[in-house]
This record gives structure tokens, sequence and C-alpha cells, in this order.
């Protein structure tokens, strides 16, 4: 049995162009910092689960797992809770300073999200939100056969995952919540989006840094040519973002955390842009095999004429000294390079070019890199 | 291979919302005192042949020159008396002075008596009818409507069609059905729009999310007479296979999430998703659904309880800003 606890409580989120953001977030401990998205959950399918809210805000919250059947809190099936007859919750929920217990065994493998099912307009863009990923029953990392999203013989097998996670964020409407003044949902209008709780460029920034506390999840997806790559996208937003890597094309294996599949008839598909809707979870492969590379036959890169270079004092280089994924050439002493093992980038970013801004400034907003290296270490792409 | 004819009529009447009570334009079977949203649901069975007239109101007429388009439908013919065609032919789109001004043939009730529209119904689903005049103008106020078109033997117990959506080996059958017809009003455009009037459709910006033509927590209340004369709560037990129809008739996209239950999604715009050869019908949480676009899920409830659909894109849960409102609506599961 699974055991997580998860604390609702209010935070201050960081963007690249130098805001701090109040907002609503889950946190993994009692005097941890809330953090966007809310930590991963990582389960076993068969496994049961149990999530202990506390709520440290002062209004009450909820956790909806969406896709999850028979989810309990106290022993009794999760119904809506009123007040003085009105909908408040679509679930079961904690009031300020107390708790709820919710255990669930999940049925099925695959992305979920959770996310509080209380005021919903307001606490979910606030930051109430997370990824769940369940894992098949069979999953072993260390058989290829059984290191799959969906179970052995299903055809999902994944070399690396990563979960993204969008979200928009309404700076306007953050304040009133912080100020405790009437929240004017008509007056939603976004000027940051998010990918795991950041805006680019700090979505291509590591994991766990210091100076992000409330924001621990990069973005950058990394791996080797010929990999599979496997995406999690959960939309988490109120709105739909057309996301979209660049290099390949991704096959969607599975929709909500539903295999795309219907007894042995591969229904997966392949797709330029994939639209993240609302709520709604997509996984697919990603594998670049470039346009005949090989480690014999890297991608060619004709060296420019030494003073088309830009080269210049640390920083101001214009030229990294790189061919792509083969032998790096020479470059001045002191000079910065930008792909230190040779490493390929490609864009993935939202296509509502809108969104690659922070606050109307490219580039920023919903963006990241795929980086293909030469070679990765094994612990990269590992979700836990 | 019945004739199914309807009468109808355009009409002006009042919508209850948060806003109060806000004009609007809407389809009404002939005769009755006011226009409702959605239009009337239209039945039919595969093999049909639909006649729809279309009635010139003398009592609270739309004021301006309107149609009915039938996306879906093929070879949709029309008769207009007086004026003329006088025999069936294809409709086609309008032109004044060489600028196209409407979609399809239209009723304009200073010289037209009536209109009418005929067409057969070829395949099963749920289909949308809607003016093809002004479209930008007045479907938002209202002039949409839905027609239902069954298989054959859908009502005949032993029949292989018996209560499916698209007959035998679709995975359509099923226990109940609700038809859940999602839009979004702009209660200052109704307030505003004037016939034969230019309006700036770029100032829609919409304060109220309908199901139906209502909002929550009108949606869970009974069918009745009104205006809004189609509620949306849907009663089933355990283990029963309830249909949802979805239809978005709005101009925005909306996420219909389905109670936390995992729906199937049978078919899509009318087309069943399993076929002889191949069976793509999928599993989903919520639906996004662009404007026009239909989808069949079918859901079946485990547990007894309540539970909510609502849209996922949460501020559309909200009247006058106030949560719960909006595109929200309940099913109660009983064992």
């Amino acid at each position: 049995m699974l055991v997580i606890d998860l604390w609702a409580k209010d935070g201050y989120l960081s963007t690249p162009d130098g805001n701090s953001i109040y907002f609503w977030g889950f946190s993994k401990s009692e005097t941890g910092p809330a953090q966007l998205p809310g930590p991963h959950i990582v389960a076993r399918g068969g496994e049961t689960i149990t999530v202990n809210l506390h709520n440290t805000l002062t209004e009450p919250v909820s956790i909806s797992f969406s896709g999850q059947s028979g989810v309990t809190a106290g022993g009794q099936p999760v119904q809506p809770q009123y007040t003085d007859g009105e909908l408040l919750s679509f679930v079961n929920h904690a009031e300020p300073g107390s708790m709820v217990a919710y255990t669930f065994t999940p049925s099925f493998p695959g992305t979920f999200i959770y996310e509080s099912g209380t005021n919903p307009h307001k606490q979910v863009p606030m930051g109430l939100y997370g990824g769940l990923v369940v894992r098949p029953t069979d999953y072993n990392p260390d058989a290829r056969e059984f290191k799959t999203a969906y179970g052995a013989g299903t055809d999902t097998e994944f070399d690396r995952e990563y979960l993204l996670i969008t979200g928009e964020i309404d700076p306007d409407m953050h304040r009133v919540a912080e100020e405790g003044k009437p929240y004017l949902v008509s007056k939603y209008l976004p000027r940051y989006w998010t990918l795991n709780g950041r805006c680019a460029p700090d979505t291509m920034l590591m994991d766990g840094l210091d100076h992000l506390p409330h924001q621990p999840y990069g973005s950058m997806v990394m791996g080797q040519p010929g990999e599979k790559i496997l995406m999690r996208y959960i939309g988490a937003g109120i709105e739909n973002h057309p996301l979209h890597p660049h290099g390949t094309h991704t096959r969607v294996v599975a929709v909500d955390g539903r295999l795309l599949r219907n007894e042995n008839v591969d229904l997966s598909f392949k797709r330029f842009t994939v639209l993240v809707g609302a709520g709604q979870t997509y996984d697919q492969i990603y594998q670049w095999d470039g346009l005949g590379y090989t480690p014999q036959n890297p991608i060619p890169t004709i060296l420019p004429n030494l003073r088309n270079m830009g080269v210049g004092d640390a920083g101001w280089t214009m030229w990294s000294g790189s061919p792509y994924l083969g032998v790096k050439g020479d470059i001045p002493v002191g000079v910065v390079s930008y792909n230190e093992f040779g490493e390929y980038y490609f864009m993935l970013h939202s296509h509502e070019e809108l969104q690659i801004t922070n606050w109307g400034e490219f580039p920023g907003g919903m963006m990241t890199m795929v980086a293909i290296y030469p070679s990765l270490s094994p612990v990269i792409g590992v979700l836990e | 291979m019945a004739i199914i004819g309807r009468i109808l009529q355009g009409s002006t009447g009042f919508l209850s919302l948060s806003g109060g009570n806000i004009p609007f334009w809407g389809f009404t079977d002939a005769f009755r005192d006011n226009p409702q949203l959605p239009g009337p649901f239209i039945e039919a069975t595969v093999g049909d042949r639909l006649i729809i007239w279309l009635m010139r109101n003398f009592l609270k007429p739309v004021e301006e020159p309107f149609s009915i388009l039938f996306p879906g439908q093929e070879n949709v013919l029309v008769k207009k008396i007086p004026g003329g065609p006088y025999i069936y032919e294809p409709v086609r789109p309008q032109y004044s002075s060489g600028k196209m001004i409407s979609f399809t043939n239209y009723l304009d009730e200073k010289q037209d008596l009536i209109i009418e529209y005929s067409f057969i119904a070829r395949k099963p689903g749920i289909y949308l009818y809607e003016s093809g005049t002004n479209p930008e103008k007045q479907i938002q106020m209202g002039l949409y409507g839905i027609i239902i078109i069954r298989p054959v033997g859908y009502n005949i117990p032993e029949h292989p069609n018996y209560s499916t959506a698209y007959g035998a080996d679709t995975n359509s059958g099923f226990d109940v059905e609700k038809i859940l017809v999602l839009s979004e009003i702009d209660s200052a455009t109704h307030n505003d729009v004037a016939p034969n009037v230019y309006y700036d459709m770029l100032k829609f910006k919409p304060d109220n999310w309908v199901i139906n033509g209502r909002t929550f927590p009108d949606t869970v209340n009974e069918d009745n007479n009104s205006s809004q004369p189609y509620g949306s709560e849907i009663n089933c037990r355990v283990g029963q296979r309830v249909l949802l129809r979805i239809v978005n008739a709005g101009l925005q996209n909306h996420t219909l999430n389905l109670g936390n239950f995992v729906g199937l999604a049978v078919a899509e715009d009318s087309y069943p998703l399993k076929t002889p050869s191949l069976d793509a019908t999928y599993e989903k949480t919520s639906v996004t659904l662009g404007s026009g676009q239909r989808m069949d899920i079918i859901i079946t409830p485990n547990a007894s309880g309540e539970y909510y659909l609502f849209d996922r894109e949460y501020h559309h849960l909200v009247n006058n800003d106030h949560f719960p409102g909006g595109m929200i609506t309940k099913i109660n599961v009983s064992n």
C-alpha cells in the first residue's frame, strides 16, 4: 500500500521576467514548500493508494482523481458536498485546518490528473493540481519487454519518460486571491503559460533547483538517437494547448490513461501536433532516428570560416564550435559552447505562439527543448 | 419509410438566465406561443423522408430573413410559397447584388409564407439543424435545434438494431439516452442585437454557459413547457448503459468531463467508430468538442451515487462569477 501525504498550502512562483506570483499548491511535507505542479504520484496498477490531504488554506480543498473508480473518503465512496443546499465540491473535502483521506486502487495503468474538486474555477488555476502515473502490473524497468507504459505486448516500451503538465497563470487573478478580493473568473486573462509550473527558459533547467523552490520539475526532454522517449502530457489548465515537438512526429498510444488498442487492433496514431485538452492526458512515443543518422554518419555541419563564427569573449560567441552528434571542432580558449556534448536540440512548444511568451515577450512560456545526445546516462529520464 | 413532417416557425422570446430575462430568437413548433432553446428535437428513422415547413410567424417574427441548414444531411431539397421554386430543387447559397447572404434558401417573412425543406434520412446519428443566414449572429441568438435519426428496428424488440444508436454490431446499445447540447450565450449581445442591423460579433463575450439552453442548477430541473424545455439531469441504475449524445452548438470549444466516469466513444460526428472491418471505439474521461461537432459516448456507472458532469474549462462553471453555475449537470445512479 502506498501512502502519500499532501499539504495544500500557499507560496510564490518565480517567472523568468522577474515576477513573483502568489499561488496555491500541494506540498510533500508539512514543512516543505507548496509546489507547482503537485508532487508526482507514481504507483503500480492494483496497488492501493491512500492520499491524506491536509488543508492549511482558508477555504475547503479536495482532490478529484480523474479516471479512477471506487475512490473512498473515510471508507465511504466519495460524493458531492453541499453547503446550504448549494454544490461546493465534486468530492469530499477537507475543511481549513483539517484533513481528508482518499483511498483507491487503480485498475488501469496510465497517466492521470489529480486536482481540486472544490471551487475548481479558482483552485485549479491557482495551482492545486498534479500528475498521477500508474505502472502496469508487470512493469519491470530492468527488462526491456516489461519497461512499458501499458504492459508487455502493448507496443508501449520506452527507454526514458517525461511528464509534461500544461497550465496557465493570470497574475491578476492570483493577486486577487492573495488579497482576498472577489475572484471574478469572467476577467480571466492568462499572461504566463507553463510546462510543469515553469515558463521558458526555466523549463529547460534541471529539476530541484534552489532558486525555484516551488517549481521543482524541469521539462527538458533528453534522449539518444533511436530511443523511445515516452512523453506523458497532462492538460491541467482550463484552456487547450496544441503542443508539438520538432524533429519527428509522436505516436499517440493512449488518451486519458486508456490504451488505444482494441483486442489486437492497434489504434495508436501519429500526430504533428496534439491538442492537449483541459483535464485530459496523452501518452506518446517520440523516436528520433535522424535523417540517416548513425554514429558513423553524424549530422554534417559545415564549419564556417573563423571570421564568420562571431567568436568573442565568454558569453558573446555566436557559434558553439559544434558539429551536432559528431566530433566537436576546436574552439578558442575561454569561449562558451552551448552544446557541451555535441547534442542536437529540437524545440517543443505550444503552437499558439502567443503562449511562447512571458507576458508577451518572446521567448518564454510554454516551450522547452528536446535534446538528443550522442550518449546519455541511463539515470536521465526516469520518473519516480 | 414514413414521412416525418414538422411545421416550424422562428420566433422571438425570452430566456431565463443568470443575467435575468434576456431576449433570444429560436425555433418553435408552429402555433406554440414561445420559441425554444434548443429548437424542437426532431426524430426520424433511416429511410424516412423528413419535410420541414418553415412558416411565417405573424405574431412574434424574427423580422429578418432566416433559414435552416442541415449539416450532415445530403440532397436537401427546397420549395417556397409564394415566389418559388414551386417544385423541389436542391438548396443552394443565396446571393443579393452578387453578395452571398445565406448558405441556403431562406424565408423572408415580408414576402414568403412558407419554405419547405426535404431530405431522406440516410444515416443514423445525432445532427444539428441551424440557421444558414447571418449564422454568426442568428445561431448565437438561438436558431438551432437537433435531429435524431434512428436505425431501422431501433424500437422493435428482437430486432438486432433494437435500442441502439447506430445499429447492430456498432457497440451503441443503450438503456438510457440523454442529449446534451452545449453552447454559450452573451447576454449583452442578446440585448443589443436588432433585426436587419449589422452587429459586430467581435464584441461576443459570453457570460452564460448552457446545456440544453439552461445554466446549472436549472439544468437538473425536469423538462417543462418553458422556452428552455429540456432538462439534462440523468437518472439510471448501476450497470446500465447510458448513451450521452453530446453536441456542441456554440461558437467556442467545450470540454465535457463525464462525471469522473470513463466513457466509451462510439461515434464521432455521427460516424460509428465500430465498423465491420475495425473496432475503433476508445475510452475517455473528458472530451473536447469543437463548434458543430458531435460525439456519442456510453458510460456504464458501476456504483450508486450522485455524479456531476461539467465543462472541464472551469471558468464556464459560474453564473455571474459565482460557482456553481453554468455548464454543469448531474447523474443520479441508483442500485
